[in-house]
């Protein structure tokens, strides 16, 4: 399976909807906390400026003034970084926006190590987790550009918080224009009946290059992507492991409350398998290049085949 | 000023027995609740009154009225103060007063807009108030509305860096529908202000941040009706009436004691705050 490059990040993919839609529906606002041309919600902000709110470099503020406009009925789109939108700006976002279930959506831009070269204080690692924790919110990661724009209809549409979680740079095409993304979606990118490997958002592209490898040794993985974090499509993977009976699940987040401890918790429960996950373990990564970071913290094709090849093992196979 | 003002004195009277029955509910309330806040309910009592009895546009029988001034309690735990405006306004019974902190309670410990009548916006978390007020304000603007927002803020919860990140933006956006009013009753929960974490001259703060500053007796009925009239007509920037106010006013014991921010009075205190405020002659101390 040959993936092209893609063209641009999913953070400027999420922005290009966002600013096709601003024609569409007239009424949602954007906040901004001065990383406008990060974000790429400049491309809103020069199109509609009287519903483009940029607050300075002051997340709490602007997500409180974000939850004011909500509470209006207004629908708001909050934009910012992983890391400050998830941590410096969650209390606004669990008691004002969470709580009372406003239209808030949160356009969440380097998420994982894919801001590699900015170093751990712009990697959002524990993102998930904080979010799937706030009662209320729904999460959503898509894997590439294509997705990323699916998904921000998804987002504006679906009543309530929705947190996306979007990449720094351009990975690789996977989903075709056809393609279509929901709440509580997933998809079965590759079929495999030897172990079910679940991933969301970069590491997408990680488990498929992992599958072709280990084609080459006979061995047939499942290998779904879990972009409707919170919630998740249950129907699908209790198939798909009922099928596999393994499931491995990696993720560019800490392996602590991210969706590897979801999944075993709904196996536990529902179906239990032979499992394992991947993620970064009780650590914080690094500066410096991508595919680096990802193969010394765990997370990378490679880890994925090693990691597979232990279960089947397990399984005495 | 306008036509009301010829009838000023007459809205003063019927303000301050408004005042009294509202501090009367407080301590009612607190006392049933055996829990809550009564210091900074007490000092914020005249400000709100004034909001409600005179100065808001808003219509109870129709809570979401679009066109409605919107308030908004930033220092939360003072709540007493509100729901017993809200109720004497007829946004729910006033028997529910009772009700306060209990079990499945309409009144919960904080502002809560999914159960209260008439609160727009949940608070209670310090310094988060401010901020809403500015989105608040945005959407008046950008809905070309001419209501108000109301924000009453603690001189305390000013600590908090958020406030002045709302400050700069409600300025950035020349936000004149915004009114913040400062209950600067100078206690804090752990102590005085300025020996907890000194914040003066906060006129002078505001006013490095582009606001219109108006400072005055947060007791004195009439100072409160002509600063928040005056407010109303500034064009161009948003207003910060700074009121300063005595922690527990009202109540001779509560006045300016620490222990009273959080406290619930028991039988006799309770005896006692009520007779006092019943038998006070309204007059400015």
């Amino acid at each position: 399976m040959k993936l092209s490059k893609a063209d641009m990040a999913t953070r400027q993919a999420f922005s290009e909807r966002m600013l096709e839609y601003g024609a569409i529906d007239k009424d949602f606002v954007v906040f901004e906390a001065d990383i406008g041309y990060s974000t790429y919600s400049y491309l809103f902000g020069e199109a509609y400026p009287d519903r483009y709110f940029n607050m300075g470099i002051a997340e709490s503020n602007t997500m409180a003034a974000a939850a004011g406009m909500a509470a209006d009925g207004r629908t708001v789109v909050v934009c910012s970084y992983g890391v400050f939108i998830t941590m410096r700006a969650v209390e606004a976002m669990r008691t004002f926006i969470c709580y009372p279930n406003l239209n808030a959506k949160f356009l969440s831009s380097h998420g994982g190590v894919t801001p590699a070269i900015d170093g751990v204080t712009h990697q959002a690692t524990e993102d998930i987790g904080i979010m799937t924790l706030l009662p209320n919110m729904k999460v959503l990661v898509p894997a590439d550009t294509e997705a990323a724009k699916k998904m921000f209809d998804v987002a504006i549409e679906t009543p309530g918080p929705i947190f996306v979680r979007l990449m720094r740079d351009p990975l690789f095409n996977i989903y075709s224009k056809e393609e279509n993304f929901e709440l509580e979606g997933s998809k079965t990118i590759r079929e495999g009946k030897d172990v079910t490997v679940v991933t969301y958002g970069d590491i997408v592209f990680q488990a498929l290059e992992a599958a072709d490898e280990l084609e080459k040794e006979n061995v047939s993985i499942e290998v779904i992507d879990m972009y409707s974090i919170k919630p998740f499509d249950k129907k699908s993977l209790l198939n798909s492991i009922s099928k596999t009976e393994a499931l491995l699940v990696v993720e560019d987040h800490q392996k602590r409350n991210g969706l590897g401890y979801e999944l075993s918790n709904f196996c536990l429960k529902n179906k239990p398998v032979i499992f394992d996950n991947l993620g970064l373990d009780d650590t914080f990564a690094e500066s410096g290049n991508y595919y680096k970071i990802i193969d010394k913290y765990g997370i990378s094709k490679k880890q994925i085949f090693n990691k597979v090849k232990e279960l089947i093992h397990k399984k005495g196979g | 000023m306008n036509n009301k003002f010829q009838n000023l004195e007459e809205r003063v009277q019927y303000l301050k027995e408004k005042a009294k029955e509202v501090r009367i509910n407080i301590i009612d309330m607190i006392f049933a609740a055996q829990s809550g806040h009564p210091g900074g309910a007490l000092s914020a009592a005249d400000i709100v009154t004034a909001l409600y009895f005179d100065i808001l546009k808003i219509d109870p029988k129709n809570p979401h009225w679009p066109e409605r001034d919107r308030f908004i309690l930033s220092k939360g735990h003072a709540c007493p103060v509100w729901y017993s405006c809200l109720a004497m306004r007829g946004y729910f019974p006033v028997k529910e007063l009772k009700t306060l902190r209990k079990f499945e309670s309409i009144l919960q410990g904080h502002p809560d807009m999914l159960k209260t009548p008439g609160v727009d916006i949940t608070t209670g978390s310090l310094g988060q108030g401010l901020s809403l007020g500015v989105g608040m304000a945005l959407e008046g603007k950008l809905v070309k509305k001419n209501y108000h927002i109301y924000v009453i803020l603690g001189d305390g919860e000013i600590n908090e860096g958020q406030i002045w990140e709302a400050a700069a933006s409600a300025s950035k956006y020349e936000l004149d529908n915004l009114i913040a009013i400062i209950d600067k009753n100078k206690l804090q929960m752990d102590g005085f202000t300025n020996k907890v974490m000194p914040m003066d001259p906060i006129d002078k703060k505001f006013m490095a941040f582009n606001w219109y500053v108006v400072t005055i007796n947060g007791h004195n009925m009439k100072e409160i009706l002509i600063a928040l009239e005056k407010a109303k007509k500034i064009k161009g920037k948003p207003v910060c009436i700074i009121a300063n106010t005595v922690k527990g006013k009202g109540v001779s014991f509560m006045e300016n004691i620490r222990e009273w921010h959080g406290k619930a009075p028991n039988q006799q205190e309770y005896k006692k705050a009520i007779k006092e405020i019943e038998e006070s002659n309204n007059e400015v101390k």
